[in-house]
């Protein structure tokens, strides 16, 4: 178990903050504790046990118990606790990394460090670029030469936060093609 | 040898290997380690693929790379990280590249440390996942050269972002305008090694916080979408270093042929990069002529 920061907020005891070996797993629980009601925040874990490619999952320490249950039994593997965590997850700023360059025939959509290209007319992805994590080159070899909307989305195959990153930027490909290129 | 390539390829097998690097059109091999054509992308394979040109060029040995296939679980990568520790010190390499790789702490931590135990230690290169993770960990300095793009610049100039989606918004609006901007804030921050090549529709060359060499032509727009554009530079620029060319002039040559190579495929973005790498050996001619 991590060493405990001074408590701070949330009824007095702070909030313990769960951390995941893989960005997958951080996905899944923050899923699974929102939609059982657990007040929870995410982003990245405190810089002394970031890896940079990771999603750390806080509640208040007095859910802490119910929460890691609940984690427990939706299958979810917890790494590691930090206990009474007094500092911020930063959130993912995702949402505001976003931009999309016109080549005339293609359109390149960039979210954070992951471009997608596609041609407007057919949807089809021609090139996938960016990232640093293993599951990115996989996921340029199936993506590249299909139709958006037939694509393995990187939410499929994806175990990491660049495959995240990807999956946003195949998302507004995909709405922006099926919109007809204005959206 | 000269140069040891690092990384992980899109396959399922964890295990490790080691041997030169052989490139043709059936596919790549690394020593027995055969990697299918369909599987040649981006990442390590563009990697890989544009070293092995370079050192043809030059008629310096051909690369050794140490793989193992990983699908984002992170076996691959820790098979790399322990050979790394534990074994690769032998090779005795001059020049060392880490490329994709799972950023893992304790893992990527244990190697760095061993190599202050190396008898030679070689110019050290990092790009893609191990640039990030030399990133989370702090120890960008004990790193000569990064490749980054803009991007990965605005990363490495925000001193609180663990990895390129956590930058503040505001450094990535100024990310591929104000790049000077941000190589004195990697450097301030120490987030940053002594040598940057930082890729973009202007590449800049740094020195030790200090911009020493641009450039800007050929200007291809189209090669921006283009993936593993900047896998092809990082291979060249490290072919290069190792080939005995000192860094800085390495970075100018690698970040002309790059482009120069892409113009003599006259891309579109739907251009493929292993259709650039067949050209870097012409582009090489070129910009290594006057030498």
């Amino acid at each position: 178990m991590v060493e405990a920061e001074e408590g701070r907020g949330d009824g007095g005891g702070g909030r313990t903050v769960f951390l995941f070996e893989h960005f997958r797993e951080g996905m899944r629980a923050e899923d699974l504790l929102v939609r059982s009601g657990f007040h929870t925040h995410s982003g990245a874990p405190p810089p002394h046990v970031r890896t940079g490619c990771d999603l750390a999952v806080s509640v208040p320490t007095e859910e802490m118990a119910d929460a890691e249950k609940m984690l427990g039994e939706g299958g979810i593997a917890v790494w590691d606790v930090i206990l009474r965590f007094g500092g911020d997850l930063p959130e993912l700023q995702l949402s505001y990394l976003t931009k999309v360059v016109d080549y005339g025939e293609y359109v390149m959509v960039r979210v954070g460090n992951m471009k997608l290209t596609y041609r407007k007319e057919t949807g089809v992805v021609v090139n996938v670029s960016g990232g640093g994590c293993p599951d990115i080159p996989l996921l340029a070899v199936e993506m590249v030469g299909s139709r958006l909307d037939e694509a393995t989305s990187p939410a499929q195959l994806g175990f990491t936060l660049c495959a995240y990153t990807l999956q946003k930027a195949y998302e507004v490909a995909l709405k922006r093609w099926r919109g007809g290129g204005t959206s | 040898v000269l140069l040891l390539l690092s990384g992980t390829l899109p396959m399922s097998s964890g295990a490790v290997a080691v041997g030169r690097v052989r490139f043709d059109r059936d596919g790549m091999r690394v020593g027995e380690l055969e990697i299918p054509r369909r599987m040649l992308s981006i990442g390590a394979t563009a990697m890989m693929a544009a070293a092995l040109k370079t050192t043809e060029a030059l008629g310096t040995e051909p690369p050794v790379s140490v793989v193992a296939g990983d699908l984002g679980q992170g076996d691959g990568s820790r098979a790399v990280y322990r050979y790394l520790t534990e074994d690769a010190g032998g090779l005795g390499p001059s020049t060392l590249t880490l490329h994709y790789i799972l950023p893992l702490r304790n893992e990527f931590l244990a190697f760095v440390e061993m190599l202050d135990y190396w008898a030679k230690r070689p110019f050290m290169i990092a790009d893609a996942g191990a640039l990030l993770i030399a990133k989370a960990t702090r120890v960008c300095e004990r790193f000569d050269l990064f490749t980054p793009d803009a991007g990965e610049m605005a990363f490495l100039a925000d001193p609180d972002a663990g990895h390129p989606a956590y930058v503040k918004a505001a450094l990535f609006e100024v990310d591929t305008t104000e790049v000077p901007g941000l190589i004195a804030q990697a450097y301030a921050g120490k987030n940053s090694p002594r040598y940057l090549l930082v890729k973009g529709p202007t590449d800049y060359v740094v020195d030790g916080g200090t911009i020493v060499g641009t450039v800007s032509q050929p200007n291809i727009p189209a090669l921006e979408p283009i993936g593993g554009t900047g896998d092809t530079i990082t291979g060249i620029v490290s072919a290069l270093i190792a080939g005995g060319l000192d860094p800085v002039k390495a970075s100018l040559a690698a970040s002309r042929a790059n482009r120069l190579a892409g113009e003599l495929c006259a891309p579109t973005p739907a251009t493929r990069v292993f259709e650039i790498v067949e050209q870097i050996g012409r582009a090489l001619e070129v910009v290594l002529d006057g030498r």
